[in-house]
């Protein structure tokens, strides 16, 4: 209840104090450089000047506190140990470390697998609920995991794996399905490479939903004419999927798919929360929370911090334009 | 004639006696208890309208029997305890109190973890009298003395820990009736267990339930396995060296001790599951497979805790009872060693109160209140015996004060990198598949590349 009341008191401080800020600051601007009077023309283009940065002022400051200075912070902790520098030691450590190597060929395989399929699963859902008549439905519970979060999504899959020794009742949805074939319930998750994939599907799953309403909104957008006269021209309506309509929104495609790259790429929780990282399933995210938080050693996490930064860093600047070009 | 004095009892004790009725035992009434203890600790201590936040590793049945200890504590003083359990604990205790937002009391499963804050200047040291309190008090005080006292930032040691809720890991867990009906006989010698082992295969049944599952803390029960028989097949002082890094971990000695776990584990007729399942199953799930009928297991390698996680209405002694894991006949020079482990509770933020707290784990009746329930054990002499809710109990308190050896859990001990990471994870892999001496040499790696860079007191510079 104390926490309820203290939350809500937050919320309305921070709104308050929001407008307040950009209510009080603006109206100062307006005292100190008032737009009337003999130097009206010459106050209004300095007010002009200043106030977008007085707008921006309080991004600026909390972007720099949470995201550029924790940058530099991480990149210093990276290269020192107990304030020291240490120069490239905690790499060197890295690059020879099995857990590093085996964390990486994973988040590579992750980066391969989950954003190809969901892209690929996004893109035939979003045009085949576009030409059913029950498509809306379709959509909702496609788009529907998106509003579970990664731990929550964890979970539940955590169950559709779940393991049960043999002669019991199998309350795993997978062993319940293998058994009633007459197969032998298996510990799905600690096999590994298997299982690596196991935990992407989740993944997939999560995201197959974000891919196709974006993709159906891009798919919507395509003139009907090009369609019309592929038709006429003679094309099957697989060639015309495939040479022409989704030649069209490669734009869309691609900013759909750089999105759920970054994401995966910094995926944490589904590893987190079901194996943590056990039989060959680490990924650097988690390795990252294990050397920092597990063993204490902040150096090395934020070296491992640093290699995943470095890693979303092109894809997140090409992501960017992208967007931005899409807009134009 | 009772109600008046109960009532005159409810005004010496002040507004927390509202909660009196609810007490688990009426303060009083029943003579197990060491109620003179907690009337002088009411009357001492008057903290009315105060609060005091402790945070620690307990979930489920064990956050639910803390709660009725500390309702006693908040009867007699007034103060409010607001208790938060995580099975994140170890990690979360590292950020809240890194961040500057630490709970007043922390209950740390791991004394390693809480030497490396203090290390840090984020606990503060308690009353200069702890160290002379637990060498009276405490069987074998001078090894919880030791076990409890770190160095701070200054460099000088204080005593920072009071252990409190120990467990005993030497125990093999079974059904006396289906080894009644079998025909199985407890073994005293660590040839005669694994015998009988290969005897229930041999009869077609599965001797062992092993899960080794435990989410984020996925493989710590393989360590249990390995340190128990490290202290059967090699002297303490080897078992010592192992736990400080003076031998490496892939010494041809350690490896026996995990080559021994292997024997059990990585034989599929021997395990509940198979050896690929015993990496799944959780620990917590893995004790129905002895109340199964017909039983999954007849046998489960696990502390003491592990009663919290019995079926409801399971009664010790008929249903489940334990025995020492057997030392080897071939190792007469070792002895009987005990291996255990335990929590302890730390000052994060110096109140009143907080310091109130640990005067009131000093009282007999803070410990007797748990031990008559269930997952308790306490090295406190002064504590009643009879207090214990089971005879079971009782015995497993009366092997804690009565081993020829005893050693704290050796992966508590190691740092967070080794004992609570590399470790399990070799554990893992090696129940997966690996040797022992390459999961040994694995875990060697990681070790040597701490103390390369100087790992072992690794937090510094966090919060720069």
């Amino acid at each position: 209840m104390n926490q309820i009341l203290l939350a809500a008191i937050t919320i309305v401080i921070g709104v308050v104090g929001c407008l307040a800020y950009f209510w009080l600051s603006n109206m100062l601007l307006d005292r100190m450089f008032p737009p009337r009077g003999s130097n009206a023309a010459h106050n209004l283009r300095v007010s002009g000047r200043i106030r977008p940065w007085l707008f921006l002022a309080p991004a600026i400051f909390f972007l720099g506190v949470y995201l550029v200075y924790p940058v530099f912070g991480s990149l210093w902790l990276a290269v020192s140990r107990g304030g020291d520098f240490i120069g490239m030691d905690n790499f060197i450590w890295m690059v020879n470390d099995p857990k590093f190597r085996e964390s990486l060929l994973n988040n590579l395989l992750w980066l391969i697998f989950v954003p190809t399929m969901a892209t690929l699963i996004g893109l035939i859902a979003a045009q085949l609920t576009d030409s059913i008549k029950w498509g809306a439905i379709a959509k909702s519970l496609i788009f529907m995991p998106m509003a579970i979060s990664f731990v929550g999504a964890a979970v539940i899959w955590k169950f559709i794996y779940e393991f049960r020794a043999e002669g019991l009742a199998q309350i795993g949805l997978l062993n319940a399905f293998v058994t009633s074939l007459g197969f032998e319930p298996r510990a799905w998750l600690t096999l590994p490479v298997w299982n690596t994939f196991f935990l992407m599907i989740i993944m997939v799953w999560m995201q197959a939903g974000f891919a196709m309403v974006l993709l159906s909104a891009a798919l919507r957008g395509i003139p009907d004419e090009t369609i019309e006269a592929a038709i006429l021209d003679g094309a099957s309506p697989w060639q015309v999927f495939w040479r022409v309509q989704v030649p069209q929104i490669w734009g869309t495609i691609a900013v759909v798919w750089t999105t759920i790259t970054i994401m995966v790429l910094k995926i944490f929780d589904i590893v987190f929360a079901i194996t943590n990282g056990q039989w060959g399933t680490q990924v650097l995210a988690n390795m990252m929370y294990d050397w920092s938080f597990r063993a204490g050693d902040f150096n090395r996490g934020a070296a491992i911090a640093i290699v995943i930064m470095i890693a979303v860093l092109p894809i997140m600047i090409w992501n960017i334009r992208n967007a931005s070009r899409e807009r134009d | 004639m009772r109600n008046l004095t109960l009532l005159c009892a409810a005004m010496i004790l002040g507004s927390g006696t509202a909660n009196a009725q609810d007490l688990l035992f009426p303060p009083g009434e029943d003579d197990r208890f060491s109620w003179q203890s907690y009337e002088e600790f009411a009357a001492n201590n008057d903290l009315t309208g105060q609060s005091v936040a402790i945070a620690g590793p307990w979930t489920a049945e064990d956050e639910v029997t803390f709660r009725r200890v500390f309702e006693y504590f908040e009867a007699a003083t007034g103060a409010t305890v607001v208790f938060a359990g995580s099975d994140s604990f170890e990690q979360q205790i590292v950020i809240d109190t890194s961040s500057g937002s630490p709970p007043d009391i922390a209950v740390f499963p791991q004394p390693g973890l809480a030497r490396q804050l203090a290390g840090q200047g984020l606990l503060t040291p308690l009353p200069e009298d702890t160290a002379d309190w637990l060498r009276e008090n405490y069987a074998a005080g001078e090894s919880w003395v030791d076990l409890v006292t770190f160095e701070g930032p200054g460099g000088q040691s204080h005593v920072y820990g009071f252990p409190y809720k120990i467990d005993v890991k030497s125990l093999v867990f079974y059904s006396p009736e289906n080894f009644a009906a079998m025909g199985y006989e407890i073994p005293h010698t660590m040839e005669e267990l694994k015998a009988l082992t290969q005897r229930i295969a041999d009869d077609g049944g599965v001797a062992w339930c092993i899960g080794l599952g435990a989410g984020s803390a996925t493989g710590w029960p393989a360590t249990d396995w390995v340190e128990d028989l490290m202290l059967r097949v090699n002297a303490p002082e080897v078992y010592d060296q192992w736990v400080a890094h003076e031998i490496p971990f892939n010494d041809p000695r350690v490896v026996a001790a995990i080559e021994e776990f292997g024997w059990f584990v990585k034989t599929d007729a021997y395990v509940d599951g198979g050896a690929g399942g015993a990496g799944w199953i959780d620990h917590r799930d893995s004790p129905t497979g002895l109340f199964s009928i017909p039983p999954r297991c007849f046998m489960m390698h696990q502390a003491s805790f592990i009663g919290s996680f019995f079926p409801p209405q399971t009664e010790f002694g008929r249903d489940v009872d334990f025995f020492y894991m057997p030392p080897y006949e071939s190792h007469p020079e070792l002895g009987r060693p005990v291996l255990g482990a335990g929590t302890t509770f730390a000052i994060t933020r110096d109140t009143p109160v907080a310091q109130a707290f640990l005067q009131f784990l000093r009282t007999p009746l803070a410990h007797e209140i748990w031990m008559a329930q269930t997952g308790f054990l306490t090295p406190l002499t002064s504590a009643n015996l009879d207090a214990y809710g089971d005879p079971t109990l009782r015995g497993m308190g009366e092997i804690l004060v009565n081993a020829d050896t005893f050693r704290f859990d050796a992966s508590d001990l190691m740092p967070g990198a080794i004992g609570a990471a590399a470790f399990w994870t070799g554990m893992i892999d090696f129940v997966a598949g690996d040797t022992a001496e390459e999961a040994a040499t694995m875990i060697e790696q990681t070790w040597t590349s701490l103390a390369r860079t100087g790992g072992t007191e690794p937090v510094e510079g966090a919060e720069e």
